[in-house]
């Protein structure tokens, strides 16, 4: 199996200095739309770009590029395409309870621009790699984890809460801040052998991921990697999955 | 109406998306025949038949909303929504979306439940589908109709993968157009 590289994720705190600029997404009356005069330049999400790649957590300096140097650092689009996908997600102060800061995809989703290159992104990175699964997490992975598996050729498995899959299924406990929750899947979903990417839409601590790999292994599955929109760096779920793979978006510092 | 009706009869994808849904007797509880669609989105060339077909249909309707239920419906929606480049709106049980909400309870066998939607999610006049894996009798479909509505949205169509025979007779759900690949496998 090929390594996968890793390019560093933009952090989502200086995307978010751009889109400050935006009145708030989800009002009635002004929703996000792509095209309005406030959307940061071309020019300013490059700068955003060249100064995360192993960046301090300041503010990045604005200057303006010449045009033959946005050419060059910008040769597919990645980093537009990222500082778009960070710049839909909205964050929801004190849900689902007091202290959490929520991270809510469902903004990117009425983008439709911003969901089609969070799945072109993925497919990049997965097909002609001899992923044969996708494997999402209920319910947010539902909605990620199929167009990628159609678009690379793989077969999509659901990993579910209890109870929700017919027939025959393995389970998997794993812990939560305040108790535990068990995951399931299909027995014959899968073949030993075969390579999975897993995807959800954040990882925070990496209980969730860390489960699914668990029962993706028992059943003979190899783990290529664990794809997420966003990352929120603050929980290490990154530590917690050891030596398994994360590639994600859109990081929280 | 049925996808075999209405200008796919004897499309061999039709078939193969019939015969790749597996039948689980007596779940959740005894006396259902559930159709479990997990054999469907793991056969990559039948999951793609669904999206063509549904992207095929409704291409050029001029839609721009995309909605889908909570949780198998998040498995289907999405795929259809990428290919005619609409947004989508996922349709959720209670405490799920976080921010402003509007909710609609609707009937079970036994009992009620409740759906919630987005405000503002759905701008007033925007043309919208509803797409499921399954349709039954129940009251998931007509909730999520309601809910489009009272955001301002124009639902043009309902599409799901699987429908009751019982609906072939009733091609509208609720006044709105219902187009259904397959029935339920035996």
């Amino acid at each position: 199996m090929n390594a996968l590289s890793q390019p560093s994720p933009l952090k989502i705190k200086e995307a978010k200095i751009a889109s400050s600029r935006r009145s708030s997404v989800f009002t009635k009356s002004c929703f996000f739309t792509p095209n309005t005069a406030a959307a940061p330049s071309r020019s300013d999400l490059l700068i955003y770009s060249r100064f995360t790649a192993g960046a301090s957590a300041t503010a990045p300096e604005r200057r303006r590029m010449s045009g033959a140097a946005m050419a060059t650092s910008n040769v597919d689009g990645t980093d537009d395409r990222i500082s778009r996908i960070a710049s839909t997600i909205r964050v929801i102060p004190d849900f689902p309870k007091p202290g959490i800061l929520f991270q809510d995809i469902t903004t990117l989703l009425l983008d439709p621009k911003a969901f089609k290159d969070t799945i072109d992104l993925f497919v990049e990175r997965y097909k002609d790699k001899n992923i044969n699964v996708i494997a999402g997490i209920e319910a947010r992975g539902f909605i990620f984890g199929p167009p990628i598996a159609l678009a690379i050729g793989a077969k999509f498995v659901p990993m579910r809460k209890p109870k929700k899959l017919p027939g025959e299924v393995i389970s998997e406990e794993y812990s939560l801040e305040y108790g535990t929750d068990v995951m399931e899947m299909h027995v014959g979903a899968v073949q030993p052998g075969e390579n999975a990417v897993i995807v959800d839409d954040l990882v925070a601590t990496g209980g969730t991921l860390n489960a699914a790999i668990r029962l993706l292994g028992r059943l003979g599955v190899t783990v290529v990697e664990c794809a997420c929109v966003i990352e929120l760096k603050e929980l290490k779920g990154r530590e917690k999955l050891g030596d398994n793979p994360l590639f994600v978006l859109v990081s929280e510092t | 109406m049925f996808a075999a009706e209405n200008g796919l009869e004897g499309d061999p994808r039709l078939k193969a998306i019939s015969d790749a849904i597996t039948v689980v007797p007596h779940f959740p509880k005894p006396g259902i025949m559930f159709q479990d669609i997990t054999t469907l989105v793991s056969n990559h060339k039948v999951f793609k038949h669904t999206v063509e077909i549904f992207v095929d249909r409704f291409r050029d309707m001029d839609i721009s909303v995309v909605a889908g239920v909570e949780a198998r419906g998040f498995m289907f929606a999405p795929s259809k929504a990428l290919g005619i480049r609409t947004k989508f709106i996922p349709l959720r049980k209670p405490g799920q979306l976080p921010g402003e909400v509007i909710a609609e309870a609707y009937e079970l066998e036994y009992g009620k439940d409740c759906l919630e939607m987005h405000v503002g999610a759905v701008e007033s006049g925007e043309r919208a589908l509803v797409i499921d894996d399954l349709v039954a009798t129940g009251g998931t479909l007509p909730a999520t109709i309601r809910l489009l509505e009272r955001n301002g949205g124009e639902v043009v169509e309902c599409a799901c993968v699987i429908g009751l025979p019982a609906l072939k007779e009733r091609r509208l759900l609720n006044g709105k157009p219902l187009y259904v690949l397959v029935e339920p496998r035996a």
